[in-house]
């Protein structure tokens, strides 16, 4: 790592550890716990869609039935503990069975089954009263408390929220710079060289959608504990197409660009529509110009015009 | 033991019959090129061979093995490797990672999540010393996208070399290069020593007549000659259907 990203990750690091004390308001404490699960909901789309290159329209249903089993199992009388393992494991396991539906295609046919399979889980949690309570949805009543902290505060919920979302970021870093990361990038690229070379392409996109979907349930089991409250809406087409958009306009392919998108997606939504009221223009305009100014994404495109700058300020040398 | 025997082998696409019934013996260590105009079947028959097709009928020996039924890419790890007409790589990735990829293919560390790939220093130096085999050595940071066609060439082959093949199919591996290109490339392929099984479809007869030991001639989906250089070339139907008059 090159010392100016250092320095860049260490103020990053600070303000996110500090930001409760310099920001005001409960409510932006708040937002910033929106973004930071957001983010990591971004960043398990982005294993998929930016380094396999298998785009999901239909992970906002993974996220909803993380969250839902969160509800369930609370609702059954068991403890949070249970609730959070027995919703992870639900969550990895629904992505097993939505991998092994959905790999059987590429490209356009991923995106069409991934969007079937996403509408026809939005349809259940709909319909389904008897077991979803439709419309109405399941309410949580209290919040876990690890180690003896009450997450009940917006702090304590920001700083848990922050820890697990370091710790996506770490697993991720570590899963794009692994073989299996390397591997996962070269289906993207090359499926049919990566079989010719000894690959099992369709067992390393299965393993990249657990991943995945370890990152997705991760996110709804935060999502539900920070709303209390989960409903239908959640799983729907517009929650997916969200989350994607937060992939696309940071910059799928990146650890970095997730973030960012998460981040520009959540401040317009939660934000920004406090202050205008068609808000969601304003979010479509934002994602057309990036598509327009830098196809690649806010992150990669950030980093070409810096370079681009640095190579004209430098009389044509390019930064280290 | 042949290093490759292909047995009648058929494939039909709808009603297009591209591969007629092939009889193929290829022996230990030998060159072996494949000739025949645009749409003979060459390549479907190194797709056949390779496992990318499945073959409608007959059967696919490898070292004595039938491998007519192993999954494609199960093959690599039996010893066969191939380079592709159209160079396929990752122009992304730096040439070093491009044979890091190739030579990972065929180790368990391949479904590793945790470890970093660029400090397996093992795989570094494998992946250096298959690139310096074909004079790349020197360029191995180099971004692929950063580099000329006679290198992506040599890159190709430096992939499948670096997977220790016993079998080693190359389709067109002298295609689109420049005239000292096309030396290096032969040069590279006359080094390769003869525990590798070479089968070789080329074009281009002035380098790879000098390069075969036997010669096959593909038309419409059959073998109509078979022979030594001399054999093939004297022959007529080889004139006729290949050479012209």
């Amino acid at each position: 790592m090159t010392p100016l990203r250092l320095i860049a990750l260490a103020i990053a690091a600070l303000a996110l550890a500090t930001l409760p004390y310099w920001m005001s308001g409960i409510y932006y404490v708040n937002v910033a716990s929106q973004i930071l699960f957001f983010a990591v909901f971004a960043l398990g789309l982005n294993v998929l869609a930016g380094y396999g290159g298998l785009v999901s329209l239909g992970h906002a249903a993974l996220f909803g039935i993380s969250a839902y089993a969160t509800g369930y199992i609370l609702q059954a009388g068991f403890g949070h503990p249970v609730a959070i393992i027995g919703a992870l494991v639900v969550g990895v396991a629904s992505m097993a069975l939505y991998a092994v539906l959905s790999l059987r295609s590429t490209g356009i046919g991923f995106i069409m089954i991934t969007l079937a399979l996403g509408e026809i889980l939005w349809g259940l949690a709909y319909r389904w009263i008897s077991v979803t309570n439709g419309d109405n949805g399941i309410n949580l009543h209290g919040r876990p408390a690890p180690f003896g902290i009450e997450l009940t505060t917006a702090t304590a919920f920001y700083y848990t929220t922050l820890v697990v979302f370091a710790l996506a970021v770490v697993m991720v870093a570590i899963f794009v710079r692994s073989p299996l990361g390397a591997a996962l990038k070269g289906t993207r690229d090359q499926p049919r060289r990566m079989n010719a070379l000894g690959y099992h392409v369709w067992a390393i996109r299965f393993w990249a959608c657990l991943f995945s979907g370890l990152l997705t349930s991760l996110s709804g089991i935060l999502f539900v504990y920070y709303t209390q409250f989960i409903s239908p809406q959640t799983l729907a087409l517009t929650s997916s197409a969200e989350v994607l958009l937060m992939v696309i306009s940071g910059g799928a392919g990146t650890l970095l660009g997730p973030i960012v998108g998460a981040g520009l997606v959540v401040i317009v939504k939660s934000v920004v529509s406090g202050f205008l009221e068609r808000w969601n223009f304003l979010l479509g305009a934002i994602f057309v110009a990036i598509v327009i100014l830098m196809p690649e994404g806010l992150v990669p495109g950030t980093a070409r015009l810096w370079r681009l700058a640095w190579r004209r300020a430098r009389g044509g040398g390019a930064p280290s | 033991m042949s290093a490759l025997t292909v047995t009648d082998l058929r494939k039909s696409f709808g009603g297009l019959r591209v591969t007629k019934g092939v009889n193929l013996n290829v022996a230990p260590g030998e060159r072996r090129l494949i000739i025949g105009p645009n749409g003979a079947g060459k390549t479907t028959l190194f797709n056949l061979i390779t496992g990318e097709l499945t073959p409608d009928a007959g059967s696919i020996e490898l070292f004595g093995t039938n491998i007519t039924r192993v999954p494609s890419r199960r093959r690599p790890h039996m010893g066969m490797a191939r380079t592709y007409q159209i160079i396929t790589l990752f122009p992304q990735d730096t040439i070093i990672h491009n044979v890091s990829l190739a030579l990972l293919g065929l180790t368990p560390m391949r479904w590793n999540p945790l470890t970093d790939m660029r400090r397996q220093s093992r795989l570094t130096e494998q992946a250096h010393a298959a690139l310096a085999r074909v004079g790349l050595g020197h360029i191995a940071e180099r971004p692929l996208s950063q580099t000329s066609y006679g290198e992506r060439r040599r890159v190709e082959i430096a992939m499948a070399l670096a997977q220790n093949p016993k079998l080693l199919l190359l389709d067109e591996p002298f295609a689109g290069l420049s005239i000292d290109e096309r030396r290096d490339v032969q040069q590279l392929l006359l080094a390769i020593p003869r525990d590798v099984t070479i089968v070789m479809i080329e074009h281009n007869m002035d380098v790879a007549l000098e390069f075969a030991e036997r010669i096959t001639l593909l038309h419409f989906g059959e073998v109509i000659v078979e022979g030594n250089r001399a054999e093939v070339v004297a022959d007529p139907r080889t004139r006729e259907v290949y050479l012209g008059h």
